[in-house]
């Protein structure tokens, strides 16, 4: 199970849409992950640590050095599959490659 | 006519006569199905909102039976009025999508899109069906006020609706700027808060003019949000204001405990109520942008989403938790004001725009930010009495509460727009002297957005230069 976290401006509305999109999507090609939403301001290092991949919807700057693997979300935002399909990609990629490394 | 309008009547009546809930459960399954969704995930939808217009109900009666009291004790002991509960802006949107009327200004802003990008009067196409509460908000409000005149809400929310098209437009080039988007970025978006735009413009160019030198002195957003940590999160914020009450009213110890939990938990809930509307909305918006792009297919254009995209930025999180003790120094001192600021004391909807416009100067964002708290608290508190009276038409508002016990949302976006439609609601009952000052009030505000319309396009233009001369 690959944890990722979604992020937006109060946990609800965007980050919301990308966790439905990513559950979705990535359990059609296969892999079972679990998404979180937060508040992007809530996100400390600790709380980073309990995830394998971070998908915010634009790069934050958060004060601290991000170690887990991040992956702008923002194109799902746009609801074209065209659009958001470079995403899934990426991500389908990194989390074939956190299987490898473990 | 009269009787197809009795048919109609007798086909609908008995499904309004069910209620809010179980009448947007089964409207919202049947557009989702007309999007072609499925069944099963139609119906979902229908009652997962359904269901989060209940919860809504319910928890704001958690919290106003507990505060209102409280408050009422605070206003006794204090002698300051604030006896309006601030919930926040996730009950307000599931309110507000809990009216058809709702559905009605969706497809009259959809078709305001089209016909502007079919004119190219826009490049925006907007995807952020969800938003669309606020536009019907300032519609209810004109209601509410002018006996029932949609026509002239409907007028009112197409001003406002062009103006937002516009504005979505001629921001992108700050948000490449902002958030380091390469052109081939399609990122906007047609957000009310951005109305306020062209007031935070009048006041930033007053510290171009008499005060640049402040911005020497601007600090890191990113350090001071890692200092306060989690007294900036919602249960935070909601246990100590329930303490604070607790002890300015002199509550008991047992009591003010109580406020402060009750307080945490029922910021906590509503957010996690709020996302569950997001999904019952979500193939209405997913079906109107597949139409949309289908439309348009082969054209460039920008793509309206909602305003989060910009919460990278960590300056609008800074202004916001400076904002937010300012905001309840406001709060005691604002002759006028009755809300005391709780679930929306951090001013996620007054931050991005300050961010815009002063491209993210942090100590401009503060203090524009601190001259506007007073318009968003009067606001609030003038659209009280109508957030209360639709929160109990939708059977979101105990019954068992004193008559003067109201609720609303302090930092409501587009505070604004809300004394525009206020007055413009006024100039429907008639009476020369209200349609005057209603018709006065709307120039107003076209020509300070088309004043700020020429500042944003000659910031445009620099962009554009510095591009060509690298």
């Amino acid at each position: 199970m690959i944890k990722i976290l979604a992020a937006c401006g109060a946990g609800i509305n965007s980050s919301h849409q990308i966790k439905t999109a990513i559950e979705e999507e990535m359990e059609n090609r296969g892999y079972s992950v679990k998404v979180d939403a937060v508040v992007i301001k809530d996100i400390t290092e600790e709380l980073l640590k309990d995830y394998d991949i971070f998908t915010p919807i634009s790069k934050p700057k958060l004060g601290f050095n991000i170690s887990i693997p991040v992956i702008e979300a923002g194109p799902i935002l746009y609801r074209m599959p065209a659009m958001s399909k470079p995403v899934f990609d990426e991500l389908e990629k990194t989390i074939n490659q956190l299987k490898k490394n473990n | 006519m009269s009787t197809i309008i009795e048919f109609a009547n007798s086909l609908f009546q008995p499904l309004i006569n069910l209620g809010a809930a179980p009448l947007m459960l089964i409207v919202l399954t049947v557009l989702a199905l007309l999007m072609k969704v499925k069944f099963s995930k139609a119906l979902e939808g229908g009652i997962k909102l359904a269901i989060a217009l209940t919860a809504m109900g319910s928890i704001i009666g958690t919290l106003t039976g507990v505060f209102a009291p409280a408050l009422e004790n605070f206003v006794k002991s204090t002698g300051i009025e604030l006896s309006i509960t601030d919930v926040g802006w996730a009950p307000l949107a599931t309110i507000t999508w809990g009216s058809m009327y709702t559905l009605y200004f969706l497809l009259i802003l959809v078709v305001l899109n089209i016909i502007m990008l079919i004119l190219n009067k826009t490049d925006t196409l907007d995807v952020d069906i969800f938003n669309v509460w606020h536009c019907s908000i300032v519609g209810l409000i004109v209601m509410h006020y002018s006996n029932n005149n949609l026509f002239l809400a409907t007028i009112l929310v197409i001003i406002i609706g062009i103006m937002k098209f516009i504005n979505a437009d001629i921001m992108k080039p700050t948000f490449n700027y902002l958030l380091d988007m390469p052109d081939s970025n399609p990122t906007t978006t047609t957000h009310l808060n951005f109305m306020l735009n062209p007031v935070i413009m009048l006041f930033d160019k007053i510290f171009d003019k008499i005060f640049p030198f402040i911005d020497k002195y601007d600090f890191d957003a990113t350090e001071l949000n890692k200092k306060i940590g989690f007294w900036g999160s919602k249960f935070a914020i909601g246990f100590y204001l329930g303490i604070f009450v607790g002890i300015l009213g002199k509550q008991s110890v047992k009591d003010t405990f109580e406020l402060a939990f009750v307080g945490g938990m029922c910021l906590e809930l509503f957010s996690i109520i709020g996302t569950w509307f997001i999904s019952a909305v979500e193939p209405l918006s997913q079906g109107i942008t597949n139409f949309m792009s289908k439309k348009f297919e082969g054209r460039m254009f920008n793509i309206g989403i909602d305003w989060p995209f910009l919460a990278a930025r960590s300056e609008m999180w800074a202004a916001a938790n400076i904002l937010a003790p300012i905001m309840l120094l406001w709060a005691l001192i604002l002759p006028g004001n009755k809300i005391l600021p709780l679930g929306g004391i951090i001013a996620i909807g007054l931050t991005p725009a300050l961010l815009v416009v002063t491209r993210g100067k942090i100590l401009r964002m503060i203090i524009i930010g601190t001259l506007m708290l007073p318009v968003f608290l009067y606001s609030g508190t003038a659209i009280a009495p109508f957030v209360t009276t639709v929160a109990k038409r939708v059977g979101a508002f105990p019954k068992n509460l004193p008559a003067n016990a109201m609720i609303t949302h302090s930092t409501l976006e587009g505070p604004i727009e809300k004394f525009i439609a206020i007055i413009v609601g006024k100039a429907g009952n008639g009476g020369i002297k209200n349609i005057l000052i209603a018709l006065a009030v709307v120039l107003i505000y076209i020509i300070l957005f088309i004043w700020y319309v020429k500042q944003m396009n000659s910031r445009n233009a620099e962009y554009t230069n510095e591009k060509e001369s690298v």
